[in-house]
Formats: C-alpha cells, structure tokens, sequence
C-alpha cells in the first residue's frame, strides 16, 4: 500500500488526477491532505467573516483619535491620518485583499499588525502562543492522566463508595461552565475571602522575572498558570473519568480479558495490557476533540484571569478589528487543532492494529 | 490412582433480582488420566457454567455455593476451590487450560499473537525468551500452522478456523494436565470443525493430556470421548462410557438427544425433537426437572429428585427411576437408538 518514489514518479507522468488518486490511497498522506484542505477552508472563512464584522478597523482608529483629540480634529483629518496607520489597502477589492493575504500567508508572512504598528503579527503569536500552549496543555493531560486513573480504579471498584464519589463528582465539576467555575475563583477566592492574590497572578510571569531554565522561573510560570490549568484541569476531569469508566466496564467485560484471566496472567498486566489498553482507544479521538474545545474556551478563562495568553490577545485583536492579527492567531490555533487530530488519528492507527497500519496488509 | 480432575456435588448459583438461579445442581463427575470426557446438553443446560466453575472464573454474580473440585497431578491432590488469589493464578493454564467457545475474541485484539504467548509464558515464571519461542513453534507446528507468519500477526489477520488452533496450541504451551474445550467448533464451519477434531484426537495421542469436552453436538462428543455425562438443567442425569450412551442409554432425555441428531444412514422423518422446553431455573418443578417433557413419566417423578444411580451396566448410572423401563424398550444391542425405536 505504501506509495513508493517510483510509483510517484510514474503517477506524475500520469496526470494531476492520478497524482491526486496516489495520496488519497495512502493513509497517512491522505490525512495529511485532509489536514490542509481544513485549514485552508477555516482561514478562507476566517477572513470574509471578519470582514463581515461591523465596524472597519479604520471607522475604530477614526473615533478613537477624534475622541483623543477633544475635537481638535475634523473627521476628515482623522480620516486621513488612521488610513496612513494601515499597512493594507482597505478599499481594494476583497478578492484582490484574500488573494494577496492567502499568496503572504503561503510565504510563511502573516503580516503586520494594523494597530501596533510595525509589529508581524507572527512575533505577536510567538510571544503569547507558548503561554496558552503551557497552560492549555499542563491542564489537558493532567486531568487525562489523572482522569483515566480515576475512571480505571472506579470501574475496577463498580459501585463501591469509591466509584459513586469519583463519578458523582465528576459530572458535577464538568457540567458547571469553565466560565462559571473561573468567575467563582475570582469573585468568591479572590475577591470575598481574598485567599487568592488574584491581582498579583495576572500575566504569565512575575514582572522582573528572567526567562530561563532556571527553578524560580519555572516556578512562578507554574504559579500564574495555575488558575487557568486549574480549570482546564477540572473542566476536562469529569468527561475523563465517566469516560474512562464507561470503557473500562466495556473491556472487563470481553472475552479476551476473562481468557487472560484463564491463562493465570497477573492482574497488574491484566490491567494495563488487556484492560487499560482496549480502554484508552475510544479516548485517543476525544482527547483530540478536546484540544480544540480547551483552546476555544482559554478565549473566555484567560479573559477571566487576564493570562497572557493568545485568548487574551485575541479578545483584544477583534475589538479592535485588527484583521491580520485575528486572521493569524486563527489560523495558528486551527493548525494547531488540526494537527492535534491527525496526531490522534496516525497514534490511533498505531494503538489499534486493527485500523490499517500504515503500510500493513489491511490498510 | 486417583482421577485428575475429580468434581463432587458441585453447586453454582447466580444471583438474579428474581432469586437464586441454580445453573448447576449436585453434578459429580471424574476425570481420569489421558481420558477424554464429554459433556453434553442442551443450551442452558449448565454446561458452559461448569467449565468456568473449574478454574474459578465464574462472573461476579455467580458463586460456587457447594461442593468440591480436587485436581491431582504428580500425586498430589488440591482442592480449587480452596486455593488463595495467587496460587489460583499458577494453577490456571499450567494445570487446567480453558480453551474458549469463541477463540474469535479469545484474543487481546491489539497486540500480536507471539506477545500473547509470551504473556502466557511468563506470568507463569517461564523468562527464557527463546525457550518460549522454541516451544510456541513446535507447537504451532503442531497445529498445522505456519509458526513464522502466526507469531507475528495481529487476530484479526487470523480465519477463526487459524484462531482456534492457535487457542490451542497456546492452550498446550504449559503442559496442563487437563485442556477443557467448551464448544470448541461452534462458531465454525462443518470443514473446520472436522479439521479441529481430528487435531485434537492427533494432539492427544502425540501429548498425553486429559480433556473435558463440553458440546451440544453429540457426533463430535461420540468421535472425542471416552465417557460422557449428560446435563439437563444443571444435574448431571446420565455418565456412561461412550458406547453404552450411544447404543444403551438409561435416561429418557439421553434418548431425546440421539435421536434429534439426524444421520446419513437415518430415514428422512427419523428425527425427532424433544418436546416442550428446558424448565425455568429459578423455580424448576417439583420431583425430576425432566418429567414434564418426559414420555415415561410417571406420577412418582414428580415425588422427589431421581439420585444418579448405577444401572445394568458397569460404571453406568442414570438418575431415572424408570430405566428399567427405558432399558426394556432399548437393551443392550450395538443399534442406534433411533432404530430401536422405529
């Protein structure tokens, strides 16, 4: 099944159509090509919808100098000075406008950002990115890990006091609404009782604090972080652990598992091997799904705790109608959902052998 | 010398919401050295229930509420349902394997076949890597497969006819003294079963071991088994050398099972089905569960349960107390029992 050099090559000579066919029958390059053509119809959408927004970066920039201004300029003088602001031609075409931004964005060029001017939009992503990216991510596998222990031991210990606390439990953090659970932290942990400093937890580091592989460091990204993780973490931990259950239950079950039992194979394989295993399949494709839901929602929680993060920047970016920024910080996070999917997809084709391993006699 | 396996008034019960099912009743059976026995009966009939019971793998709403199961081997006598977690866990598979009705899902579906034996073998204590490997090819060998490609594939690569001589030949992989084979052909095609059952005659003859044969089919029991004991919801009815089931049965429901099996000699209309069907047991009725289906029945049957007891021949017994009247009617002629009574 795997597509060798040669049989590109042959494929090449046999016309576009062939090539297409080539790809689309090879697993991993057919996933690949479905990859891209979501993230060219995402960014595509991206760009004429904010467009469609209300409101034109330049009509934003005109009112806040005139407002600034105290009435010192006239609207046409505001006019012209905001429109020398921006580095793109607003009042071209918007077909002419997609195809130069979609021709930057294949040079790897996302741009400049229309309001802090000079800055690429790609140095801006850069710099909040890898918060949101940390605090996002830290969230997400601590409470799978933690949410695939519970739901494996709950399950092991069906409808012990154990299992009605962990299930209980869980269903009740996760149907609160990361946004409900954020706020309460502010208003009741922060505000009213004051055990959190909420105020000196903002941003993502400590100012005065120098980046590095260094132990302070380390700690007090941990420290800022911590209530966006916190939430992402309890959010997520219920859907893992009722999940995980589920699955566990279903695998006890199989024959296969009462037959290693047969063949006197010790629990602790039993469980990790057979069970665990079996279990955790169902969950790879989930995690995925969720990699997008968390990011979506950091939008909102890094709002909440004023985390610099891209959520925060991207809130800001819309308000203020900075196209290139908002069409970029899209873009990035669709890849990055993206390839958080096909991650899932190929590390499912390697978990289950039963979905054609690349390369294999049943792909 | 004492028998290998040796099962003494055996009870299983699951619990139900509407009260204590009784899936197997007071059953004793043994099973000797290098003997082949065969249980048989109907669906329900607690057969499958049986098997599992002997290597304690019962599902968790069902429990052994009497009895004694003793497994001899080497001369030293223990009594399963007496051994602690882990000295269960050593006894399966070494002593006793469980070769399943369905080897189609036998399997852990996402690792190969060669990390299954493996996973056999050592949790068993065997850590030579290589003297695993030696043993799974000649035995696999064995089972007319090619060892190379069945090591290194996934199940769902393997026929369901390829899968269950895998089951078996992984079944053999610690020398067990006894293989217990539940239904090992139904979910296969009449080729494949044929295929299966001259294997395992051929695998016995060449390795020795004793088997418990649990089936439906009576044909297979007949060609495989030395003894056989019938069951009929959940009591061992009838155990007799296979020949003096098949030509002298002593139980009417003995009598029902050979003659629903249709044969190539037999006139068409020859068969015949028992009548009515297996009794509810949670409440079964009154004296022998078998009377209401029964031609023979009298009202004495429905007095008391019949003990299995033996008959007019040795090593013979029948829980009947009417079997002398089955025996006048088949007697002790080497014919089938169906044209007995045509």
């Amino acid at each position: 099944m795997s597509v060798t050099p040669a049989e590109v090559r042959l494929a090449a000579r046999l016309g576009p159509r062939e090539v297409f066919g080539a790809f689309w029958t090879h697993p991993v390059l057919r996933a690949a090509l479905k990859a891209i053509l979501t993230i060219w119809v995402t960014t595509t959408l991206t760009f004429f919808l904010i467009r469609l927004m209300p409101g034109s970066p330049v009509d934003l920039k005109i009112d806040e100098l005139m407002q600034t201004s105290n009435g010192a300029l006239t609207y046409d003088d505001a006019r012209a000075i905001a429109s020398g602001l921006f580095s793109i031609d607003l009042n071209a075409p918007l077909h002419e406008q997609y195809l130069s931004f979609m021709g930057n964005v294949l040079h790897g060029n996302l741009g400049n950002s229309f309001l802090s001017a000079g800055t690429s939009v790609t140095s801006i992503i850069l710099a909040v990115l890898p918060w949101t990216l940390f605090a996002v991510g830290t969230g997400l596998l601590l409470s799978f890990s933690v949410g695939i222990a519970l739901g494996l031991l709950a399950a092991y210990r069906r409808n012990s006091f154990f299992d009605r606390l962990v299930t209980t439990g869980g269903s009740v953090v996760s149907s609160i609404p990361n946004y409900l659970l954020a706020l309460m932290i502010v208003v009741i942990l922060g505000s009213q009782l004051r055990l959190i400093p909420i105020a000196q937890m903002r941003g993502a580091f400590s100012p005065g604090m120098h980046p590095g592989f260094t132990l302070d460091f380390i700690g007090d990204i941990f420290y800022h972080a911590s209530l966006p993780i916190t939430i992402f973490f309890l959010t997520q931990l219920g859907n893992w652990i009722l999940s995980m259950r589920s699955a566990t239950l279903a695998a006890l079950d199989e024959d296969y598992v009462v037959a290693a039992r047969a063949r006197g194979l010790t629990d602790g394989r039993i469980t990790t091997a057979y069970v665990g295993r079996n279990a955790i399949l169902p969950l790879v494709t989930q995690f995925a799904i969720a990699t997008g839901f968390v990011l979506g929602g950091a939008v909102v929680i890094e709002q909440i705790f004023v985390y610099e993060g891209i959520g925060l920047r991207l809130l800001a970016a819309i308000n203020q109608r900075d196209y290139p920024l908002v069409q970029g910080i899209l873009l990035i996070t669709t890849t990055a959902v993206v390839i958080a999917n096909l991650a899932a997809d190929l590390l499912y084709g390697r978990l289950d052998p039963r979905i054609g391993r690349a390369g294999g006699a049943t792909g | 010398m004492d028998p290998i396996l040796s099962v003494q008034e055996l009870s299983v019960e699951y619990a139900t919401r509407r009260g204590a099912l009784r899936a197997a009743r007071d059953v004793s059976f043994d099973v000797e050295s290098g003997e082949t026995v065969a249980i048989i009966g109907e669906s329900g009939s607690g057969k499958t229930t049986l098997a599992v019971a002997l290597v304690r793998l019962l599902p968790r709403n069902a429990r052994v509420s009497a009895g004694a199961i003793r497994f001899t081997r080497d001369g030293i006598t223990r009594d399963v349902l007496r051994l602690d977690d882990e000295e269960l866990r050593e006894f399966r598979w070494r002593e006793c394997a469980l070769v399943f009705q369905s080897a189609l899902n036998a399997f852990n579906p996402v690792i190969d076949i060669w990390s299954q034996f493996l996973d056999t073998a050592r949790a068993h204590g065997m850590k030579d890597t290589k003297a695993v490997r030696d043993r799974s090819f000649e035995l696999l060998d064995l089972v007319h497969l090619d060892p190379e490609r069945v090591l290194r594939a996934y199940p769902h690569e393997l026929s369901g006819g390829m899968r269950q001589r895998v089951l078996i030949a992984l079944g053999l992989l610690l020398h067990p003294a006894l293989l217990i084979l539940d239904e090992p052909t139904t979910a296969l095609d009449i080729l494949t079963q044929r295929a299966i059952i001259d294997l395992l005659r051929e695998l016995r003859t060449k390795l020795g071991f004793s088997m418990l044969f649990i089936s439906h089919d009576l044909s297979l029991a007949a060609e495989l088994a030395d003894r056989v004991v019938t069951m009929y919801a959940g009591r061992a009815v009838e155990r007799a050398g296979v020949e003096d089931l098949f030509y002298r049965p002593r139980h009417p429901y003995s009598i029902g099972l050979l003659r629903a099996v249709p044969r190539v000699t037999g006139a068409l209309g020859s068969v015949a089905s028992i009548p009515g069907s297996p009794p509810d047991l949670i409440s079964p009725p009154p004296g022998c569960p078998y009377h209401p289906r029964c031609p023979l029945a009298i009202d004495a049957c429905l007095a008391a349960v019949p003990p299995l007891l033996p008959v007019d021949m040795p090593r013979h017994d029948a829980a009947c107390i009417r079997w002398q009247e089955v025996a006048r009617t088949i007697g002790t002629a080497e014919r089938h029992v169906a044209e007995k009574l045509a």
